[in-house]
Formats: structure tokens, sequence, C-alpha cells
């Protein structure tokens, strides 16, 4: 070590080591950025869906014009069962009941929520399909509710909510009225916190109610949101699927692959379109999860340009020491090549070195083996003499019993 | 030098110092370190009990047989005298209507006074008619004594005059037909006489005392007594006279068909002006009615104020003072005593599969309602949403008013189940649905648990918890909550 740094000369170890501490801080900024996004766990339905990656996650945001109903939605999903069925794509899980894509649908808007003790006007956001699917949000108490539930009378608040209705957190299975018609907490959320958070609409109270008692009982802004996890055997199927399929103009929807909207390439698109991303001729308005998504992607974007600017700084660094290091070279290609010859020589002669000594090894070893193996039958065959001479010794004997019985009987 | 090598060591102999003390610390507090970067979890024990799916509904009651208060004329009201919720018994004032005419009756009036005029003009039309037809002597019999009747029985004896006049001549005819007969059977007989005395005056040129000429004779002989005895038959003065008997009894004829049309002329007068004496019977009979009619208006509107008919609670006010009844309208709506309510909400045909027709009904809200039941009455596709939806309707009784919301709550017979989770334990993903259950693994350091899947059918639910059926033992303890998503197989932190 102290070898190489004797060959650099004080500047030279200067620049080296700060491109070192470029090259490092580059990777740290992206691997923050990288668990920036991974913290957004409405982005990352697909992982949750399937471990193999073999599922993409697609969200559309719709304008107010394109008037999209529960009705447009259903016909959507036969039409989507019917065409992986006609892909071949079909469900290879053990259990029956499996399902090769879910999804869900949401409207903006606003209900008055009436406990005994209060009555609370916020914003609410009706959902239907599996919603809380897609936005695990932290429980502080009971569950979520689905749209195949057998009720659609259920409804989760945040924290803020449950405690301008009652006081506490801890209010699961209350009833509160809606419109006049009861509706059962079935769970507590924790809301987000933070500015981005805020800016992105979450600065007041939000309760989650049914899309149908959104429409029926509250203000109903208009189904904006259509969020689906599918199969995505190649790449791109399913975005392209989605938009071909949805029934909607493409000027009045915005389709979103969200499995890969934080992958190296989209962010490169990203700073692409710097300049024209914020010009928006559509009149959609996004949720808050999307404008959150949105936000990191300005971040990342931005650390990206950043990463690249710290990587590029030893990549160019490195390149000039070698372009230096070429010129001043004090070697040749000839001398490399009898140095690289010298070194296979050296190697080949250790090898042979080592097969010789393993063959020494080896003979002494099967000479020692025989004379073992000749001890041992010279012994073998000294017991054997050994054992027919005691034999022989017992048969005599025996005989000579035999003939002094004879002698005698005679007598 | 050796200064220099001092102060080397002793700057290593620091730096390991600091490195083994700071390795030593996180030696010993790896394991509380290690538990702060779990997420942490919470959840409960599987258990077994039942499941009861419930249904339930917001609807309006409505009474099963209301009574409506009714006013059959429009007139102002003065004021009302209940409120909705009251009880009144049969009499009791609901308002009391203003003095003066009623719309209808100025009507009624207006009606009466054009009925007089019509039965006015049909007695001068009647006179005019009487005076112009110069039927003087009923008109001074004060127009009633009409002879339709002398005048029918006229036309009668006239007519079965012409008729019997008409069989007369036809019988004359007749006779006249069969002199006729006789004359023509004469004629026949001479042609053949004739015709025969020709034959024999030939064959006696030709030879005397021939056999055929001697039939022919013969022959001849029996025709001219044929002709003979025709002869004596025809009678031509008798057919004269019955030719002038005829001709005198068609002139008779003609001459009472005549008497008759003339009499029916007369009769056609008689009956027009009877047709103008029964309008003016209908007239006034209609101006009699329209006077009884409003004499009872009249004394309808006497009286002023409006009662109940029947003993119960008052639903609904249409009026208000100052305002004018109507007929259409029922002042005032009365749930009788003793009679029942229904109410009736939709459901979606999945929700209806849980419900079956005499399921009894709880009120969710049923602190608020102490003797109120429910019973399911009828469940009939609902005719706002046939495809999709379902109305239920139930028989309610108890203290309850008509109009008022309610909430009922239905549900299917509670089941038992082995394996019961809370609903939040539920996950699912492209396997399927599935638990995590937190299983314990000693370790040199304590115990780690892990959450590990178990792949699960769900087999019912109902609002907070689910059924389900799986390779599990019964008491494993699930994950319903974390502080951070956790995957299969990830370690995980209990609560202190």
């Amino acid at each position: 070590m102290r070898k190489i740094l004797q060959r650099f000369r004080g500047k030279q170890l200067i620049l080296i080591c700060t491109g070192l501490f470029s090259c490092i801080l580059g990777l740290t900024v992206n691997g923050v950025g990288m668990r920036m996004a991974g913290r957004l766990e409405d982005q990352k339905m697909a992982g949750r869906w399937s471990d193999d990656g073999d599922v993409s996650q697609i969200s559309c945001f719709f304008s107010r014009e394109a008037a999209m109903t529960e009705n447009d939605l259903i016909g959507f999903e036969h039409e989507l069962d019917a065409a992986l069925e006609e892909a071949s794509i079909v469900n290879d899980s053990e259990n029956a009941q499996a399902r090769l894509w879910a999804d869900a649908y949401s409207a903006p808007g606003r209900i008055s929520i009436s406990s005994e003790r209060a009555t609370a006007e916020v914003s609410a956001i009706g959902v239907g399909g599996d919603f809380f699917l897609f936005h695990p949000m932290e429980l502080l108490e009971g569950s979520y509710f689905s749209g195949s539930d057998l009720m659609q009378d259920h409804i989760v608040v945040d924290e803020d909510v449950a405690w301008q209705l009652f006081g506490s957190n801890d209010v699961d299975g209350q009833i509160v009225t809606i419109g006049g018609r009861p509706h059962i907490i079935s769970g507590v959320i924790r809301r987000e916190d933070g500015r981005m958070a805020k800016e992105a609409g979450l600065s007041a109270s939000i309760a989650y109610v049914s899309y149908s008692t959104l429409d029926e009982l509250g203000t109903n802004y208009g189904l904006n949101t259509y969020e689906l996890v599918m199969p995505n055997p190649v790449s791109g199927y399913a975005r392209t699927y989605v938009a071909e399929h949805i029934g909607v103009d493409e000027n009045e929807v915005e389709v979103v692959e969200n499995t890969t909207r934080y992958s190296l390439l989209s962010r490169l698109k990203l700073l692409a379109q710097f300049g024209t991303r914020s010009m928006n001729g559509r009149a959609i308005i996004y949720p808050y999860w999307e404008n959150l998504a949105r936000g990191y992607e300005d971040i990342l974007t931005l650390l990206l340009v950043l990463t690249l600017l710290l990587l590029l700084y030893p990549a160019a660094l490195f390149i000039v020491l070698l372009i230096r290091a070429w010129k001043h070279k004090t070697w040749t290609v000839a001398g490399v090549w009898l140095f690289i010859r010298d070194k296979l020589e050296r190697q080949r002669e250790k090898l042979w070195a080592l097969q010789a000594r393993r063959r020494s090894a080896k003979a002494a070893g099967k000479e020692k083996k025989e004379k073992e193996k000749q001890g041992k039958d010279k012994k073998e065959k000294q017991e054997k003499e050994k054992k027919e001479k005691s034999i022989r010794k017992d048969r005599n004997k025996a005989k000579k019993e035999n003939e002094e019985e004879n002698n005698e009987k005679v007598e | 030098m050796d200064e220099k090598k001092g102060r080397r060591r002793e700057w290593v102999k620091t730096a390991a110092i600091i490195f083994l003390s700071v390795m030593l610390v996180l030696t010993f507090f790896s394991n509380t370190i290690m538990n702060y970067s779990l997420p942490e979890v919470a959840g409960q024990n599987i258990t077994s009990g039942t499941i009861t799916s419930k249904v339930r509904g917001t609807g309006i009651v409505e009474s099963g047989s209301l009574y409506n208060v009714k006013v059959t004329e429009s007139r102002k009201v003065l004021s009302v005298e209940v409120r909705v919720g009251d009880m009144v018994a049969a009499g009791d004032v609901i308002c009391y209507l203003a003095e003066g005419d009623s719309t209808e009756l100025q009507a009624e009036k207006e009606k009466l006074t054009e009925l007089q005029t019509a039965y006015e003009k049909a007695v001068d039309t009647y006179n005019q008619t009487l005076l112009s037809s110069g039927n003087l002597d009923i008109l001074q019999s004060g127009g009633t004594s009409l002879p339709v009747t002398a005048y029918q029985q006229q036309v009668t004896g006239a007519l079965a005059e012409v008729n019997a006049q008409q069989d007369v001549v036809n019988e004359l005819n007749r006779q006249i037909a069969e002199l006729q007969k006789k004359e023509d059977t004469v004629a026949s007989a001479q042609a053949k006489v004739d015709s025969l005395a020709d034959q024999l005056s030939v064959l006696e040129d030709v030879s005397s005392g021939n056999a055929y000429a001697e039939a022919k004779r013969k022959e001849l002989t029996e025709a001219q007594l044929a002709l003979a005895n025709a002869m004596a038959d025809t009678d031509g003065a008798k057919k004269a006279a019955l030719e002038a008997d005829l001709k005198a009894a068609q002139d008779l004829l003609e001459q009472k068909k005549a008497a008759l049309a003339t009499l029916q002329g007369s009769i056609g007068d008689i009956f027009e002006l009877n047709a103008q004496y029964e309008a003016i019977g209908t007239a006034r009979e209609a101006l009699a009615a329209q006077n009884k009619k409003i004499a009872e208006l009249e004394e309808k509107a006497a009286g002023g104020a409006v009662t109940a008919d029947v003993a119960g609670t008052i639903t609904a006010i249409n009026v208000v003072a100052g305002e004018e009844t109507s007929p259409d309208n029922p002042v005032a709506m009365i749930q009788p005593e003793g009679k029942g309510y229904t109410l009736s909400f939709s459901v979606t045909n999945q929700q209806a599969q849980k419900i079956s027709v005499g399921d009894p009904g709880e009120l969710v809200n049923s602190w608020w309602y102490s003797d109120v039941t429910a019973t399911v009455a009828s469940i009939k596709p609902d005719p706002s949403n046939p495809n999709t939806s379902k109305l239920v309707t139930f028989n309610l009784t108890g203290s309850l008013t008509a109009g008022q919301s309610l909430s009922l709550q239905v549900g299917q017979k509670s089941a038992s189940y082995d394996n019961i989770v809370p609903n939040s334990a539920i996950r699912e993903d492209n396997n399927g649905k599935f638990i995590l259950v937190v299983e314990t693994r000693n370790s040199p350091l304590g115990n780690r648990y892990y959450a590990t899947r178990y792949d699960v059918e769900v087999l019912a639910s109902d609002d907070t918890q689910s059924a389900i059926s799986g390779a599990l033992y019964g008491y494993e303890f699930v994950i319903t909550t974390a502080t951070k998503p956790v995957e299969a197989g990830q370690m995980v932190r209990l609560p202190d």
C-alpha cells in the first residue's frame, strides 16, 4: 500500500481521493433516492401482488369530461378477462380462488359525517374494488373494507376525523350517519404527514367511503382514478392494453405504469422532458398519492442529475489518469508480453514441480503399502500354519486316546 | 525518532481501544438495535365462534292504511287546529274554514241559472209549436193532454185495414188465376180434338175399316169427352165478375194506404211535440237536482269546521291558515289507531340472497326504539332497477310515525366455524388469500419471531370477522396490523 501511495505525487493523490469520495457520494445519493421511492407503498402494488415480477401496476387518471362511471369499468373488467384468456394468460397458482388481476377506482368529494357527539364536514374519497390493496395505509385500529363486501356502508377515517367525532382513535365498530343513513367505522388510519403530503392533498381530515355512499349521500366530484395490477408477459403489454381499451379519448385520460416509473430509464426520460413536463392541456385532477408520486419523480430526477455529475467526475478523472499514465508509460508492449510469458513459465514450472512432488509421494505411498501387504500376508501364513499345527496336534491326541481305549477294551 | 515511534504506537492503541469499545457496545445492544429495525406487529389468536352476515338498509316508515281527511269544496282555511303527531278522536276539529261561498258553490249556482234558462226555453219552444200546429185545445189544456196514444191507435187501425184489404186483393187474384188455368185446359183439349179429327179424316180417305183408324176414332171420342168436361168447368161470366171485384178491391186498397200515410204524417208532428214536452220534464228535473245540490253545499258551508272521522294520529297536514282547500288533495292524513306500518328499502341481489321472508329485522339504533318490531314481508324486484336490485318490505309495529326514517338490519342465521380471524388479517396476492402467522424460533440471543404465510379460503364474513379454512391448528397468532409492510418469511417484533 505504501509502495502504491509512494508512486503518486501529492496532487494526484488528492485528485484520486476526491474522485473516490465523489463516486461514493454519487452512489449514496442514488441509494437515498431509491430508498425515498421505495417508501411509496402506493406505487408498489405489483411487488405485493406477485414475487415473480411478472405483473405490472397501471393507473389511469380521468378528466371530468371523460364522465367515467362504474358501469364503464365493469365493462372493461369483462373485456380484460376475455383478453387474458385469448392471450393464454392463465393463473398457474395452486389456489383455485387466486385472481389474475385486481383493480380499484376512486372519486374525490365531500361528505358530512355525524356522530352523537359532533358533525364533521370532511374531504372524502369514494372507493370501489380493492382500493386498500393498492393503498395500504397504516391502520391504527380496525380493518379496511373492500368493494366485494356484502355491505357497502363501511367507512375508514383518519385519526383527525375520529378525534373530531368521538374524541378517541379507538372507534372501529362505532356507528356514524352520513346523509341520515347509518355507517360503520371499520378502521382508523394514520394520515401521512409532512410538507410533501400536505401539498399533495392531505392537509385536511379525510374519510374513505364506498363509491355508492359518496355518490348517493355526499358531493361526488366525479370518478377520476382507476388502478389495476395485471399480468405483464412482455414489457409494456399491460400499459398498452389499458390505454387502448379503457374507452376514453386519450386527451381525457393519462395512463401511468407505476411499476417502472422510478426506473433509471423512466427518470432519464423525465430528464429529457425537462421544461415541458409541467405543461398540461388536460383537465385532470390527480389524487394525493399521484401528486406525491409526481413530487418524488421530480426529486429523484434532481438526484439523478446530482448522481450523474458525481459519477461523471471520477469517471473523467479515471480517463485523464489513464491517458497520462499511457503517455508517461515506461513499458512497451513487447516488454509486457515477455513479462507475461515469464510469469506463465514460472507458473508452469511451479505446476510441474507440484506434480512431480505428488508423483513421488504417490510412489512412496505405494511401496509402503506393498510392504505392509507383504507383512500382513506373512503374518496370516504363520497364523494359518499355527492353526494347522494345533489341529494336527489335537487329532494325534484324539487318535492316541482312541487307541488307549481300544487297548483297554481288548484287555 | 524513538519518540515519534512511541507517539504512533499511542495513537494506534487509542484507535484500537475506541474500535473495541464501539464493537462491544454494538455487540451488547445488537439485539435491541436489530429489534427496533424490525416491523412491529399486532395481532390475535385464531378463535372459533359464529359468523352472522347482516344486511342493513334505511327507509321511510309508511302507514299501512292512511285515512285521508278531504273537503269537497275549495274554501279558504281560517285556522288549523292540529299538528303532525297529534292524537285525535273521531269528531275532533282539524281546521276551520272561512265563511262565504266556496268556488264550487258559486259554480253550481251559475249552473243552476243555466238550467233555469234552458227550462224556460224548452217551454217556449213547445208552446210555439202547439200554436203553429193549431193544437189550441192542447195549449188550452196546459200542454199536458197530448193525443199521442189515440193517434197511435188510429195508425194501427188504418194499418190493419190496409193489410185486410191487401188480403182481399190477393184472394181475388188467386181465383182469377184458377179460372185462367181452366181456360188453358179447354184450349189444349180443343187442340187435341182438332188434331185427332184431322188425322182420322186422312185415314178414312185412304182405307175404311182399318184397325188403326178405329183406335184413333176411339181416342178422338175420349178427347171430345174431355173437352166437353173442361168446357163445363169454365165460366166466362164468373171470370169477368171476379176481375171487376179485383179492380174495386185494388182501388179500396189504394184509398186505405193513402189514409194510413196521412195518419202517419200527423203522428210525426205529435211525436215532435211529445219530445219537446219530455225535454221540458228533463230540464225541470235537472233544475230540481241542482237546487238540491246547492242546498246541500249551502248546508255544509254553513258549518265551516273540518272534523276527523276516525281516531288516530295526524301524520300530515297539507294546508295552512290562509290557503284554500282543494277537493283533490286531502286536508290532513290520519294514521288510524291499531293499524300497522311498512318500510321498504332496496338491496343488491347478493344481499337479497341472505334474506328470507319472515326473517325478523332489528333496528340499527335499537336503544332509541324500545317496542318496535320488524318482520320481512316481501322481497320483490326493485321497479327502479329490476336487474340488479330487490325491494325488501318490512311489516312494522310499535310506537312509530309515518314519514320517519328508520334503519333496519336483517341477518342470516349464525353459522359456527372453527377458525375465525379479524378481517384485517386477511391479505391477498396473485396466489390467493392468505394470512401471516407469527412463528417463534429459539436462538442464543432469545426468541426470534417470523411472519409465515398460510394460504386460506374465506368461508364467510361479517362486519369485523372472517371464517377461514386452511392448514391451521386453530390457535395460531395472526398478524392484523404492522408498523411497516410485512412480507412472508420476514422477521418481526411483537409489542413490548
